[in-house]
């Protein structure tokens, strides 16, 4: 499979985060899996500012030539996308928000209905399935994990797509790649 | 009572959030002695003076539209600046308001359990989140669609400003739809299938000489069959 980590750390000097998602980056290779870590913190992605310009006058394709165009074609070439945060204030990092709000060029601006609600039509055929890979903040409890888990299962809905896992970086590398492997 | 309104929206004073926020805000200024101050999270560097009204605010509204599924960047990179505000006692009371372009209320649900939780994060007093489904545009929706939704804003904010406290009831009739009914989904799916659909979105692409792009799959070459 090829999978992309989108790895959504703001903070350098959290290395224990980077050091992990290096050792499952490492096994997943060696289960022959071509694995790209793109590192958001290094990478000059601008907040999305809703002008739909990437459905209107460039469609597919964010207006702003930032580096969010890399994470796209990532994505939509990938069989699977782990999100990869941090828990900041009860959710996924800023960080890691911005990039994935600016893969809405990758959805048409049209509707249709899925599960009974409406929800954007696809722009590609397929999309990658889609897991969450978290660090617990001091407060964590497994309330906050139901509510990140539920809202990135909603968008798994919006991108055609099923929801994996939600696994915490406490997992080991072991246990989260065989999960992997079987899917 | 004096309320610190935070407008979340990307696309700041031009954008749904700013209309539907007038309406409440004009609805809370009609009680005399109330006074607010109104903040564009889009600004980001402004992000100090943001935290210092935080800091001084006796009640909060926080409004923005739903980013997939949730809040939108500049949000989150304001509430990651209250971080530091996680447990003081004497914190605003807060409310929320989440508008979408979808109809349905339900897709604002999932963020919803958030702030509440973020509200107890902060030892806020959470106040509510106000629900409006189907306000894409909604400067551009006939009058007769949107009178007696903006009236209900004004009242939303009117006994705001008066109790402290969103009324329910007008929350309630905000969020209709929930979800689709059998008949809704019919009628809409009946509708997918007539040119009026796409009216909108293939107007704006066609003033934008983009029509024939519009299925454009720019990494497409790429893709790994």
């Amino acid at each position: 499979m090829k999978i992309t980590i989108l790895n959504g750390n703001p903070n350098a000097e959290n290395a224990r985060f980077d050091n992990y998602l290096k050792s499952l980056s490492d096994l997943l290779e060696s289960s022959d899996h071509t694995v790209t870590t793109l590192k958001l913190r290094e990478m000059d992605i601008k907040y999305c500012i809703g002008c739909f310009n990437c459905w209107v006058k460039t469609p597919g394709e964010c207006r702003v030539a930032d580096d969010s165009r890399d994470v796209c074609r990532e994505y939509i070439n990938s069989d699977l996308v782990l999100f990869a945060s941090p828990i900041i204030m009860g959710f996924t990092s800023t960080l890691l928000k911005k990039a994935h709000e600016k893969l809405i060029p990758l959805l048409l601006p049209y509707l249709e209905f899925v599960q009974n609600e409406s929800h954007h039509v696809s722009r590609y055929e397929k999309y990658p399935r889609i897991g969450l890979l978290l660090e617990k903040e001091k407060d964590t409890d497994d309330e906050d994990l139901k509510i990140i888990t539920d809202i990135y299962k909603r968008n798994a809905i919006n991108f055609k797509t099923s929801f994996c896992f939600t696994k915490l970086i406490t997992d080991s590398a072991e246990e989260v790649t065989n999960e992997i492997n079987s899917i | 009572m004096r309320l610190i309104v935070f407008n979340g929206s990307p696309r700041g004073k031009e954008s749904t959030t700013t209309i539907l926020l007038k309406h409440i805000v004009n609805g809370f200024m009609a009680t005399e002695e109330n006074t607010h101050e109104l903040v564009y999270l889009s600004r980001v560097k402004d992000s100090e003076k943001s935290i210092k009204l935080f800091r001084e605010a006796e009640q909060v509204l926080l409004a923005f539209p739903l980013y997939d599924d949730a809040m939108p960047a500049i949000v989150k990179t304001f509430i990651e600046s209250l971080e530091p505000f996680c447990g003081r006692t004497d914190n605003p009371s807060i409310g929320f308001l989440v508008q979408s372009g979808f109809a349905e209320a339900n897709h604002s649900r999932y963020v919803e359990r958030y702030l509440e939780k973020l509200s107890l994060r902060l030892s806020c007093q959470y106040l509510g989140t106000v629900i409006k489904g189907n306000a894409n545009r909604i400067e551009e929706q006939p009058g007769w669609m949107t009178k007696k939704i903006f009236k209900s804003f004004h009242e939303l904010g009117r006994t705001f400003g008066k109790t402290g406290e969103f009324d329910k009831q007008i929350m309630l009739k905000l969020a209709k739809p929930e979800k689709l009914s059998a008949f809704q989904l019919w009628i809409f799916r009946l509708m997918l299938k007539t040119p009026l659909a796409n009216l909108n979105w293939n107007k704006l692409l066609k003033e934008n000489n983009a029509f024939e792009k519009r299925l454009n799959k720019p990494y497409v070459d790429e893709i790994i069959s």
